[in-house]
């Protein structure tokens, strides 16, 4: 009768005694604490917003048709994500991998939209780390979540060579899966970010 | 090999369902669609700051809970995959509002006058 229950708790060392891939939990574990990383420096910067006694203000740097486009960016590739999962699911693994080298493609054009965003404030507005209070308090937000990306991107083109070298099936759904959520995570940052650091006045 | 390709249980067996691609795309076109009218808004004269923060605040919100509902498939997995990220989001929303509220910055509310 025992052995009728849940034969993958027995077989599949990543199914803990909750009935869910650990990898999976520890992942969202790691994304709610990563939530609350976000959730102080987002603070941090509201806390500092208006208060800074020098240098060029958001309204002097900001170049909104740029952000939209990157906020544009990553929603797209957050939909790329989604269907190179459900192609790995389907089992064309080659299709999978067509989806994730696009998801990284945008990932790598949001970092270098970035870049150029962080280069031109230094270069032609003047606004750099230790500027002012807003200069902080913007480069370390937006900086970290560039790191985030960056480190996205490097994980999907991780599972792309694991793909051509045909080290990556349909039994790696939950790889892909957690590297998903992390790239979806990136994303919901990115959402707020651009509403409260962009768009609010 | 065909009953492989009608097999997509490879996934979800332990707490997680997923959309179909047809869901995938109306969820992005939705998102694609309120990111057009939130920075169309800024652009709109004469709106009040207070409704300006408060639709551009709900519209940001719509799209978070459409990623986190369905792209991370939240809405289909278990209530313990729920609570782990909720929980801490909840918490997060409370850092921001306190750290706010330690140096006086106010979003929507005057600041007070001392």
């Amino acid at each position: 009768m025992a052995d009728h229950v849940m034969p993958h708790a027995v077989h599949d060392p990543n199914i803990g005694t909750t009935g869910l891939d650990n990898r999976k939990v520890g992942m969202w574990i790691f994304l709610g604490s990563d939530c609350m990383f976000f959730g102080s420096l987002i603070g941090t910067y509201l806390a500092y917003k208006g208060k800074s006694l020098s240098g060029p203000t958001p309204y002097d740097v900001f170049n909104i048709p740029l952000t939209s486009y990157s906020a544009a960016l990553l929603l797209a590739s957050s939909l790329t994500m989604v269907i190179a999962l459900t192609r790995l699911q389907e089992h064309h693994v080659k299709a999978a991998a067509g989806w994730l080298i696009a998801t990284a493609a945008m990932g790598l054009h949001f970092v270098l939209n970035q870049v150029y965003e962080f280069w031109s404030f230094a270069v032609h507005e003047g606004l750099t780390l230790s500027t002012s209070l807003f200069g902080s308090s913007f480069f370390v937000l937006t900086g970290f979540h560039g790191a985030h990306v960056t480190l996205g991107v490097v994980w999907l083109s991780i599972l792309v060579v694991l793909a051509f070298r045909g080290k990556l099936d349909p039994q790696d759904y939950t790889k892909v899966e957690i590297a998903g959520l992390y790239w979806h995570f990136v994303d919901i940052v990115w959402i707020a970010i651009f509403t409260i650091i962009y768009l609010i006045p | 090999m065909a009953e492989a390709h009608a097999a997509p249980s490879v996934a979800p067996a332990h707490g997680g369902g997923h959309a179909t691609l047809k869901t995938y795309i109306q969820v992005a076109l939705v998102l694609g669609i309120i990111t057009a009218v939130e920075v169309a808004t800024l652009y709109v004269p004469g709106i009040p700051k207070h409704l300006l923060v408060a639709s551009l605040l709900g519209m940001s919100v719509i799209k978070f809970v459409l990623v986190v509902g369905f792209f991370m498939h939240l809405k289909y997995d278990s209530g313990i995959m729920r609570a782990m990220f909720i929980g801490p989001l909840v918490l997060s929303i409370l850092i921001i509002l306190a750290i706010m509220a330690l140096f006086g910055a106010y979003l929507l509310l005057p600041r007070p006058t001392l």
